[in-house]
């Protein structure tokens, strides 16, 4: 009896032994035990490169990069607003001891988070055109003519990202290639060469794209866009004669571009007189820079135009009227950027953010030809302007009193528009005489910002620190 | 109870009512039931008998008995009414042998009957087979012991020695085992078989170690025999504390365990650092094992919507563990102890054993908490006349006497008479607390369960209705078959819990308000924007933030003894977590200046759900060999985990009372969509042998593989050596009673990177353009990074003296961590500010840990035990190769702790100027970051400790533990704004520079257009200015309890404790609480009373 059952339990152990044994060398066996799914959310970089959409995409977001986040961004974070408190133009009413308020008191230090979120998004963007540059250059899949459009626009991109860091840092590297080791210990180099730099990438855009607006919108760029931006960089390199080259070709092209009439419809997504503009990401959105300047009630609750501009424009300016709107509290006036005047989703977008219109065209070749003594040349286009606000022709005649007249036409054109009033006074070297009277923290080397102090910790190839940091 | 007696040819005698003597025949009885054989088969005593039945009749048993007795010599024995009630027996007529008549008569699966030598029938009742056992308990000098527990085994039946060391108890059958325990003395247990008295000499309890059993993680391990490093803090410590995470009840209690929390605010992450920071930029978390099953304790949180009120919106998922369902927790800390969780124990690993069914009566508990909490320490800040005369001054220095129009605080905007104490009006409030909680534990010695219930409801220090609830349950259940072959042990957990805070910590705000900043609210309760002069922080509240965690973790093991020597095992485990959570932003947090509507309120939510299984086949063999015992595990460990998060936003609502409905929004943006899953693959070994039970010998190895590692990298080898010699055993010094060393060799790993860094790819982002996906590229990849590598040594004494009444340990370790994987910090020209690869880099630990233990009192009502902890440790990076070209070199330095800050060396202010001046180290008379920054301030705790006294008398206890850091943090200026800014202050910037001559502390007050005072402030906060002694010595936790007794035997109890927590904080730090040092909200003081009764 004893036997018996000591037999069946040993016939008990064995099985189990062996379901055990199965259990555990089931697992051991598979060697695929750690293969695992390719992450949600993300794509191989190869397969990016082997498909016309994503490989549009890796294109495309480079202006949804720009429109949310990089320099030109509309929102609090972009030129429009940092730049134009730093100047003349933005008067700040916002939290105190913030860096809104050092940017308004020309407080800025190097180790300014601001100043190094500017930096990194910016090098981040240009990481993305060279990565899509080098994606596209190893891909076998697509037609030269694809190839190339994507190609001009990664190129006008890098371009357009570099143009506005060296007027906001002066000397900086230009990586042109995702290789983390030499970006690294990237170099930085002078102005002038930066600037050769920007026209080789835009000429060579230029080169590659099309005539067409590639989706019908004006969103993304082509020959048209590239040249509006070369004229700018021509007209801050003081190549006058190539400036106006430039803005010439996009005036003449009266099939294309024509000024608005119209005030009220210069900032609309149809207007034709507008060059490149930046679609809202959500179906129905306007623009983020709306929304950051209107004001509903005194006082402003984060910035406001300064009354100097309002008290320096002629008092029949229609862009006074038009372009600008006024908060009172019956005793004090404040007064807004009214350009975009769609602060909410309208359901179907009514405005896009503008990056290249074509005033500004007219105002780069009067500057280039008044810089190139074709006095009357440069009052015809000037005279453009004004005429269109309202204004009666230009009393400047000669190349300096035309010079002021248009840095004063620009301000009243231009303004809340990325930065253009700081660029404009930090180029014609006005910028302490304008400066200096308003602003108790000014001194001459505020010109530049800092280079960023992590990233001079990080990478000593860029030092020195711009003076004054 | 009466016995009856029958005597042959007598009528039965009734004996008398004196129970003394009745007992005593009845243990006569006892005593010979279960000495005489059972002998009723054995037919020579009563085979030859026969009676007649002369007719056929119906008779009672008594009646057949009579019948016996009249015609044979036999009489009976048995109790009186043992029969009565009994069925009549049918006899039939004839002749018939005793024992077939007996046999007809009374079943004998019923009853026992003997045959005593002289004839006697005794018949017994089997089911009443009860022995009284009584005895005599002394100690070893003969003194008799009172308050012994006298146990049956495995039951809860028992009773306790009087006062003269006597009990007498009723044992159920011969097999029971007694055992008797008393504190102080060694437990003994004796099998009652025959013995009706058992007189015991306790011994006094030489090596209590013996029987603190340790769990290792994959096996146990007495604390006597145990090789390797173990920390083990009892569920009693853990349950009276009035905390939220079971993790904060540890703090100061372990040796080499430094926790620190990160937010008073409830949820808030915990950070706990074994032995310090061994990796430079991967994980330092430990390993968390719930009933040996890793719980994985990434948060789930997303910055994006809990950054605001949670610090860097890491949540703890530890906060799901409910501190009373606790039986222990185990922190194991050197390679002995941890090499056997190889990659993932370089950073130690807390086990946490949650509580048991133990077989026995049912038992039900129940208690109920209330309590209240408030912020420790509030910051001295200036009033507002020293603030007005701050701005004032400051305006004065700068030479501006026009206030401009935004100097709101001093021009008579705002009322200057105002005064708020902000850090009361914003922060102050107290927390009201409710707990409510049960347990029902119970089963046989075959099945035993456990299952508790808790609630708890808790309110915030914010103004405003906010609330924490916690809804836990746990269950155990355990199961063994009759030959405790087969064993079962199921442990479920679940939790759900429901945080609704504010959207945003006002901590900052509340130190840096202007104490005249207007009203938070207008009078028609509005709140109050003072003609927008102000952003009104109590808005931020209008930013709701709620939160709701659903956390499962279970464990299955099974095990079946195969041989004597063989036991398999399998552990199992499942485990989810979900996080859903959301901000809200409406638009009426917002200065209404902006005209904004509901269009514009906006709703950020989030969705974490990680969920993962584990499955371990374990095989372990077990041997006696020679003078030794030699103890082989082998098992492997496959683990998978999936993680999923999705975030929305959701903007522009038709009513701000839809904000919550994400389906209301006229926009929705999907923030990120992520999905990842790790995978490791492991095999274990663990060989121990124990030669003469003095010698100890531990060798433990795994061979790890796991996904977030390239192809080519994947695997990993790991393995520790552990060395226990008891020598006390063979000094045989009488003062010395234990005495052990121990060592340990080995190496551990860390994986603690992201999952799939090895990648190359793009990751969609909301980014559209032109209704195109937005896609960039991830990161900077490397596909040939390796796990990191940490090499642990050890060294350690344990002394026990006094019949071990004062313990001493003593350990010593140096941990040297390589290969580090690191977030390489690149320039952010190259795209991204890091790359992840390893470096040659190495760091180390080391450090002291010293314990002691001392019983100064014990005696039958009051006994009082303390402890100390001391933990010192030296943190240090040795080696960083080409650390002077990399992007570390103004962040570490070689030879100096990793948690260092690179300074400007504060040299005072300027007693000419007023201006702060620091130290130029390269004298080339300009301060710059990168060669004047050269101040190394190290931020490493020096040492920090516990101490712990407990007190009881009779029904009274008292626990009060202090917890000390000594350490150096940043102080109140970190954060701050230039002193004569619009920003509150701490009192100290009152000892300021006035005018040429003045020696002070704080430089001149500037409103922020004076460039060189601005200038030299920026310098400031980051100069060894914000170093200050951030020592503290904090009453850390107090418990006052009083158990009262009530029903037989002391079955039922009741216990009322009052309890606070962090109720006391000694320190020197001007800066607020010494802990919580980032400008969130600090650790709360608590303080609870409740009740648990016991049935």
């Amino acid at each position: 009896m004893k036997k018996i059952i000591y037999k069946r339990t040993n016939i008990q152990n064995r099985t189990i032994v062996l379901w055990y044994v199965l259990i555990f060398f089931s697992f051991s066996n598979c060697n695929d035990f750690l293969e695992i799914d390719d992450p949600i959310g993300q794509i191989p970089h190869e397969e990016v490169f082997m498909n016309e959409t994503t490989a549009t995409a890796s294109i495309t977001s480079l202006y949804g990069k720009l429109r949310d986040e990089v320099l030109i961004n509309g929102n609090s974070s972009g030129m429009g607003v940092l730049m134009g408190l730093y100047a003349d133009e933005l008067d700040y009413y916002g939290a105190q001891g913030d860096f809104y308020e050092n940017l308004f008191f020309h407080n800025v230090i190097a180790s300014d988070p601001t100043v190094e979120s500017i930096w990194a998004k910016a090098y981040n963007l240009v990481y993305m055109s060279n990565a899509a540059l080098e994606g596209l250059e190893n891909s076998d899949q697509f037609s030269m003519d694809f190839k190339n459009k994507l190609r001009g626009e990664a190129l006008f991109v890098r371009g357009l990202v570099h143009f506005y860091m060296v007027n906001l840092f002066g000397d900086i590297p230009y990586p042109k290639t995702t290789d983390f080791i030499m970006n690294s210990q990237i170099h930085k180099i002078p102005v002038n060469l930066v600037y050769e730099n920007i026209l080789e990438d835009l000429n060579e855009a230029k080169s590659l794209l099309g005539d067409e607006y590639i989706s019908g919108e004006r969103i993304r760029a082509n020959r048209w866009v590239v040249s509006a931006l070369l004229a700018r960089v021509y007209l801050y390199m003081g190549r006058w004669q190539d400036a106006e080259q430039e803005s010439s070709n996009i005036i003449d092209n009266t099939t294309l571009f024509s000024l608005e009439i119209d005030l009220n419809e210069v900032f609309l997504k149809e207007s034709r007189s507008t060059i490149f503009q930046l679609k809202p990401g959500n179906s129905g959105s306007n623009t983020e820079e709306a929304a950051i300047y209107i004001f509903d009630s005194p006082p402003p609750p984060f910035v406001a135009l300064s009354p100097n501009l309002i008290e320096a424009m002629e008092s029949n300016d229609l862009r006074k009227t038009e372009w600008i709107g006024e908060v009172s509290d019956g005793t004090q006036s404040w007064y807004y950027a009214n350009k975009y005047i769609q602060q909410f989703n309208t359901g179907t977008s009514m405005e896009y953010s503008i990056v290249f219109r074509l005033a500004e065209q007219y105002l780069i070749r009067s500057e280039a030809r008044a810089n190139q003594n074709n006095i009357v040349g440069a009052q015809q286009d000037l005279n453009v302007i004004r005429n269109r606000a309202g204004l009666d022709n230009t009393l400047a005649i000669t190349q300096e009193e035309l010079q002021q007249a248009i840095v004063k036409e620009r301000r009243f054109e231009l303004f809340t528009e990325q930065g253009h009033r700081w660029f404009d006074i930090r180029r014609f070297g006005i910028a302490s005489q304008i400066l200096e009277p308003i602003k108790p923290g000014w001194s001459v080397t505020d010109i530049l910002f800092p280079i960023p102090e992590s990233e001079l910790l990080i990478n000593p190839n860029l030092a020195p620190q711009n003076s004054g940091y | 109870m009466e016995i009856k007696l029958i005597n042959a040819r007598s009528n039965p005698m009734e004996i008398g009512i004196n129970k003394r003597l009745l007992l005593m025949i009845m243990r006569t009885f006892i005593f010979l039931l279960c000495t005489t054989v059972f002998s009723f088969n054995t037919e020579t005593t009563l085979a030859q008998e026969k009676v007649t039945i002369e007719v056929d009749k119906e008779a009672t048993i008594d009646e057949v008995f009579e019948i016996i007795i009249d015609q044979t010599k036999y009489r009976f024995l048995y109790p009186k009414d043992l029969f009565k009630g009994a069925p009549k027996v049918h006899l039939k007529k004839g002749t018939i042998r005793v024992d077939k008549l007996l046999n007809q008569t009374i079943s004998l699966s019923r009853f026992n009957i003997v045959v005593s030598i002289d004839d006697v029938i005794i018949i017994k009742e089997k089911s009443k087979q009860q022995q009284q056992v009584s005895g005599k308990v002394v100690d070893e000098a003969g003194i008799p012991v009172p308050g012994v527990t006298v146990l049956i085994k495995g039951t809860n039946i028992g009773v306790a020695t009087s006062f003269d060391g006597s009990y007498s108890l009723t044992v159920l059958n011969p097999e029971n085992v007694l055992v008797f325990s008393a504190l102080g003395f060694a437990k003994q247990e004796v099998t009652v078989g025959d013995k009706t008295v058992i007189n015991i000499t306790l011994k006094e309890d030489v090596s209590e170690l013996d029987e603190v059993t340790i769990n290792a993680g994959y096996y146990k391990v007495t604390d006597r025999e145990k090789t390797g490093s173990i920390s083990k803090v009892n569920g009693s410590e853990i349950e009276n504390q009035a905390v939220n995470n079971p993790l904060e009840t540890l703090q100061g209690r372990m040796t080499g365990v430094n926790i620190t929390t990160t937010s008073g605010v409830p949820g808030s992450g915990i950070n706990v650092r074994i032995r310090g920071q061994n990796s430079i930029m991967a994980g330092n978390e430990p390993l968390y094992i719930i009933d040996g099953i890793p719980f994985d304790s990434q948060s789930l949180g997303s910055s994006i919507s809990s950054g605001g009120i949670i610090p860097r919106g890491s949540i703890s998922s530890l906060n799901a563990i409910n501190p009373a369902s606790i039986e222990s927790i185990e922190v194991l800390k050197d390679a002995d102890a941890t090499a056997i969780y190889g990659s993932r124990g370089a950073n130690g690993v807390i086990l946490i054993t949650t509580k048991k069914g133990k077989a026995g009566k049912t038992k039900f508990s129940f208690s109920n908490n209330t309590g209240v909490a408030h912020i420790t320490k509030k910051m001295d800040v200036l009033n507002t006349e020293q603030y007005l005369e701050m701005r004032r001054e400051a305006f004065a220095n700068d030479g501006i006497t026009d206030y401009p129009f935004y100097a709101y605080d001093v021009n008579g905007t705002w009322d200057m008479n105002r005064y708020t104490d902000w850090q009361e009006t914003l922060i102050g409030y107290t927390a009201n607390s409710h707990k409510v909680q049960g347990s029902i534990s119970g089963g046989s010695e075959g099945t035993r369960f456990f299952i508790n219930g808790m609630y708890q409801n808790e309110t915030s220090v914010f103004p405003g209705k906010f609330n924490y609830d916690r809804i836990t349950v746990n269950t155990n259940l355990q199961h063994s078959d009759k030959q405790e072959k087969f064993k079962l042990d199921f442990n479920a957990g679940y939790t759900i819990e429901d945080n609704f805070l504010p959207g945003g910590d006002l901590s900052y705000y509340a130190i840096y308000l202007p104490p005249n900043a207007p009203e938070l609210y207008d009078e028609s309760g509005n709140v109050n924007w003072e003609d927008g002069t102000w952003n009104n922080p109590i808005a931020q509240f209008d930013n709701k933030y709620k939160n709701i965690s659903n956390t499962l973790f279970t464990s299955l093991s099974l095990s079946y003894k195969l041989a004597n020597q063989l036991d398999i095992r399998l552990n199992a485990g499942y485990g989810a977590n979900m996080i859903n959570d959301y901000v809200t932003s409406p638009h009426t947090a917002y200065n209404p200046a902006w005209g904004l509507t509901s269009a514009n309120s906006m709703v950020t939510t989030n969705q974490g759900n990680k969920k993962y299984w584990t499955l371990e086949p374990q095989l372990n063999w077990e041997k006696s060999l020679g003078m030794g015992k030699l103890n082989i595990l082998l098992g492997g460990t496959f683990q998978s985990q999936e993680f999923n998060q999705f975030g929305v936003y959701g903007i522009g609502f038709p009513t701000n009372s839809f904000i919550d409905n994400l389906s209301a929004a006229s926009t929705i943006i999907i923030n990120n969509e992520v999905a990842t899953q790790y995978k490791t693959q492991s095999w274990f070994t663990r060989i121990n042998y124990a030669f003469k039970n003095k010698f100890f010998l531990n060798i433990t190895g795994r061979r790890d593989g796991s996904t977030r590692f390239g192809p080519s990298n994947r695997y990993g080898n790991f393995g520790a050596l552990g060395a226990a010699y008891i020598f006390s055993d063979d000094l045989k010094i009488d003062w010395l009673n234990f005495g052990k060393i121990r060592m340990s060799y080995g190496i551990t790993g860390n994986d603690q990177i992201g999952d799939y860094q090895y990648l190359q790819t793009y990751t969609i982002n909301s980014q559209l353009y032109n209704e195109n996906i937005g896609l960039q590229p991830s990161r900077l990849f490397n596909p040939e990074f390796q796990w990191e590598e940490n090499r642990k040594k050890e060294a350690a004494i344990e002394l026990g003296f006094m019949k071990n009444r004062l313990t001493f340990s003593f350990a010593y370790y140096n941990n040297r961590s390589s290969n580090q994987l690191i977030n390489y910090s690149l320039p952010t020209t190259t795209g991204f500010s890091s790359i992840l690869s390893n470096l040659d880099a190495e760091v180390e630990n080391k450090g002291y840990e010293f314990e002691i233990k001392i019983i100064p009192l014990k005696s039958k009502d009051f006994e009082w035990t303390s402890s100390l902890n001391i933990s010192q440790s030296r943190n240090k990076l040795l080696a960083f190769p080409n650390l002077e070209n990399s992007t570390y070199r103004n962040i570490y330095v070689i030879g100096k702790p990793l948690s260092i800050a690179n300074l400007y060396n504060l040299k005072g202010v300027n007693p000419q100027t007023g201006i702060f001046e620091f130290e130029d180290y390269n004298n080339d008379g300009q301060l710059t970051a990168s060669d004047d920054r050269k101040f190394v301030a190290d931020l490493t705790p020096k040492y920090f400790g516990g101490l712990s006294n407990f007190f009881s008398y009779k029904n009274w206890e008292l626990d009060v533990f202090f917890q000390f850091v000594k350490k150096k943090g940043y102080n109140q200026y970190r954060v701050s704004e230039p002193v004569g800014t619009m920003a509150n202050q701490s009192v100290d910037v009152l000892d300021r520079w006035q005018q040429p001559g003045d020696v002070a502390d704080m430089q001149r007050y500037t409103t922020g257009s004076d460039p060189e005072a601005f200038d030299a402030y920026y310098r400031f906060v980051q100069s060894s200015g914000i170093i200050s002694d951030a020592s503290f010595i904090r009453l850390k936790s107090l418990t006052l309890a009083y158990t009262l007794y009530l029903g037989k035997e002391n079955e039922t109890s009741c216990r009322l404790l009052l309890t606070g927590q962090n109720l006391l904080t000694l320190t020197k730090f001007q800066g607020g609480d010494p802990e919580q040092m980032d400008g969130y909200l600090p650790p709360l003081t608590r303080l609870s009373f409740g009740f648990q009764l016991n049935l």
